[in-house]
């Protein structure tokens, strides 16, 4: 009976990687976010996996959900949303629900300041981005704008750059990120970009 | 007439040919120069009853190194571990084992024998590695020879002989006798000229000729070295065709076909019967009850007088206090742990990028292989996949464990495809080699060290150029190894000048430990 049972599974996850099995080996679940994005969920530089302690859980599920869809993550330049992608494939809705319960229990401590830009000439540029993500970067939920105070600095210009060449926000299914792609273009160029983020670094929120 | 050449000038000659190093090599080999060392004798004073109490990060072979040290001179050890396994990197693969990649769980679906076994991390030692095997011979690891050259495998390029695999012994021989041939033709040329005495020239050409098998009149015609046409034992032998030199450079693979038997991987190499993780086993039965798994670290904090670890465990938060921190988390996952660790310190770590080692397995269900007169090694492949490892574990059994891929320098190529893309790859690069190979092989696993879980990188990487370690590097890295306030030590191969070998974990570990011991000498001096 055992053989039977197990000789069908195993021709049944031959290209799988799960079998019935496995629950009875090791406790699992999806928690597997600290890993990358660091204790308490705030950040590792070392891995270029930003903060999540503190993100709004309604943007996390969106982004959740926008990679688990191949809405992002899938451009071959987008070396970070590749990283992330497989591992979102795998949620399941309750999963996404897990993870934004435990992510919520993490304190918010906001960022130390990485680089070195002009936040003056970057005070300027963020009055565009300020309509939507608010005059401290304390985010939008109505307008779907994520708070930027408290991020890491190295992941803000990493999708800016992003969002800017196209890598982030390009897929017909990302109506918010089309919006930002429409924006970055009044940071004109990588030095706005990291003037703007060195603005954002003086906020707080 | 030709002159003599001192010594001096010998190796002045060699230096020029060969470089600092071959000058080294030579200088010791004529007893000018100290042999390299012998395996480290910790003499460890005895931990003093205000001062014993010691947190291990990782329970990787540099942190149970350190276990296995403190515990035998009266230290009481604790072992955090993430996951929920120890061995780090050395990590042998068998029946119903947990392959935690994140977003690409799997379980090793291999039958349940002893011989089935995959070697994921660490699969060879040489012989030269003194401090790992000293530990082996302590510990009663049970080891064995492990092949890394095979002379009967294969080599297939797409672009040589139609993509025909050809038998590494073909394109070995071959290749020797067609350098043979132009060394041998330099020399005849250039006698004169030659800084040799006569009976030196004589001994080159004897070398060079028995190097590549070539004739009398020192060209190479083919050679019994390749093996028989036909006959050979009852009947005389029947040589071979030669393969054209021409065609042989049609493949770029002799750079690492020639290279497999030299250098780190040349013989003698060792490996533990029965999977390499009998060496983990080996110090877990000393120290294993020390872990306590699925212990994810959270922060940590150097004080004045110790060392202070926050860790997160079955849901909670739990503080451990030492009074020293040995710590082998990977450099990038220490970025992302509260520390209080000098700024330069964190610059080191952020320096080091993580490698991105890729391999994978099959269940063989008949050892084909053995058919084919292969008995353990390498078959090398023009392609992603590289490589093919034949097992020694269970010869002339029924079924084995092959590798059907190994990328150390570029695995993010596979890293990135989904499981069934990478395993339609290995099936299609393998049976270039294998005609029936797709057929023949069953319950596939990879092991994409870039992302797995708690680990998310092979070995360290210190260099950015090929032209070596810089000034800056250098600093870096000393700076990493230096303790920081004398209590908090990183360990493992990352803080090594070799990483990627468990000799370097090792030697990290016992130059962390001796730092200590002097430490406190120093301090019961004062």
């Amino acid at each position: 009976m055992l053989k039977t049972f197990f000789a069908f599974s195993l021709c049944t996850v031959f290209w799988g990687s799960l079998n019935a099995a496995e629950t009875a080996r090791e406790p699992i679940n999806d928690r597997y976010c600290t890993t990358c994005h660091g204790a308490d969920g705030r950040g590792n530089e070392g891995v270029q996996a930003p903060r999540l302690a503190g993100m709004e859980p309604w943007y996390l599920r969106r982004q959740l959900q926008n990679f688990r869809a191949d809405v992002r993550g899938v451009h071959p330049e987008d070396r970070e949303g590749i990283a992330m992608r497989p591992m979102a494939t795998k949620l399941t809705d309750a999963s996404i629900d897990d993870i934004i319960d435990w992510v919520s229990s993490w304190e918010y401590v906001p960022a130390e300041a990485t680089i070195d830009g002009d936040p003056a000439r970057g005070r300027n540029l963020y009055s565009g981005c300020a309509v939507c993500h608010g005059g401290s970067a304390e985010g939008n939920e109505s307008l779907g704008a994520p708070a930027l105070a408290g991020q890491n600095d190295w992941y803000l210009l990493t999708q800016l750059k992003n969002f800017m060449a196209g890598y982030r926000g390009a897929h017909p299914d990302d109506s918010y990120g089309a919006q930002m792609r429409t924006m970055v273009n009044t940071l004109r160029n990588e030095a706005g970009i990291l003037n703007v983020v060195s603005y954002i670094n003086t906020l707080s929120r | 007439m030709s002159k003599q050449v001192t010594r001096r000038e010998f190796l002045n000659l060699i230096s020029a040919a060969g470089g600092t190093a071959a000058a080294l090599k030579a200088g010791s080999a004529l007893g000018l120069l100290p042999n390299t060392a012998q395996a480290a004798s910790l003499d460890l004073k005895a931990a003093n009853a205000s001062s014993r109490k010691i947190a291990i990060l990782g329970a990787g072979l540099s942190g149970l190194t350190i276990a296995y040290e403190l515990s035998k001179v009266g230290y009481d050890c604790t072992i955090l571990e993430a996951s929920h396994r120890p061995g780090g990197r050395i990590f042998t693969i068998r029946h119903g084992d947990l392959i935690d990649e994140i977003g690409n769980r799997q379980y090793c679906q291999f039958d349940d024998e002893p011989h089935m076994y995959f070697n994921a991390g660490a699969a060879r030692i040489p012989s030269t590695h003194r401090n790992l095997l000293a530990y082996c011979k302590e510990l009663d690891i049970d080891l064995e020879i492990f092949i890394n050259e095979n002379k009967t495998s294969y080599v297939q390029d797409d672009a040589l002989l139609g993509g025909k695999p050809i038998r590494n012994i073909d394109y070995t021989t071959h290749t020797r006798g067609f350098l043979a041939e132009l060394l041998a033709k330099s020399l005849d040329n250039a006698e004169m000229d030659q800084p040799f005495t006569d009976a030196e020239a004589e001994t080159l050409m004897g070398i060079i000729s028995s190097f590549g098998d070539l004739g009398e009149d020192h060209l190479y015609k083919g050679s019994f070295r390749a093996g028989y046409a036909s006959g050979g034992f009852l009947k005389h032998g029947v040589q071979k065709d030669i393969i054209a030199f021409r065609d042989l450079l049609k493949t770029p693979m002799g750079r690492q076909l020639l290279n497999a038997n030299e250098g780190d991987t040349g013989p003698v190499l060792l490996q533990a019967r029965g999977g390499m993780d009998r060496i983990i086993q080996g110090f877990t039965n000393h120290v294993g009850h020390q872990i306590r798994y699925r212990s994810m670290v959270n922060a940590v904090q150097v004080k004045d007088d110790g060392v202070e670890i926050s860790y997160d465990q079955d849901g909670s938060r739990h503080l451990l206090q030492a009074d020293y921190c040995f710590n082998c988390i990977p450099s990038h996952l220490m970025t992302g742990i509260s520390n209080n660790f000098p700024s330069q310190y964190i610059n080191a770590l952020k320096y080091i990028r993580r490698g991105t080692a890729y391999k994978a397995a099959f269940q063989a269900k008949q050892r084909f292989w053995e058919e084919e007169d292969i008995y353990g090694g390498i078959s090398w492949m023009n392609n992603p996949s590289n490589q093919i490892w034949y097992p020694t574990a269970g010869i002339h059994k029924q079924k084995g464990i092959l590798l059907g891929a190994y990328d150390y320098g570029n695995g993010e190529l596979h890293t990135a495809m989904t499981q069934q893309q990478r395993i339609e790859a290995h099936l299609t690069d393998g049976e270039k080699i294998h005609p029936n190979y797709r057929n023949l092989v069953e319950k596939p696993i990879t092991i994409a060290w870039h992302r797995m879980n708690h680990m998310l990188g092979c070995s360290a990487r210190w260099e950015r150029s090929r032209s070596g370690w810089t000034q800056e590097e250098e600093e870096l890295y000393h700076h990493l190894q230096q303790p920081v306030n004398g209590r908090h030590y990183m360990i493992g191969d990352q803080v090594s000048m070799h990483s990627a070998w468990q000799e370097s974990a090792v030697m990290s570990a016992q130059w962390a430990l001796a730092d200590m011991d002097q430490r406190l000498r120093v301090q019961v001096d004062e």
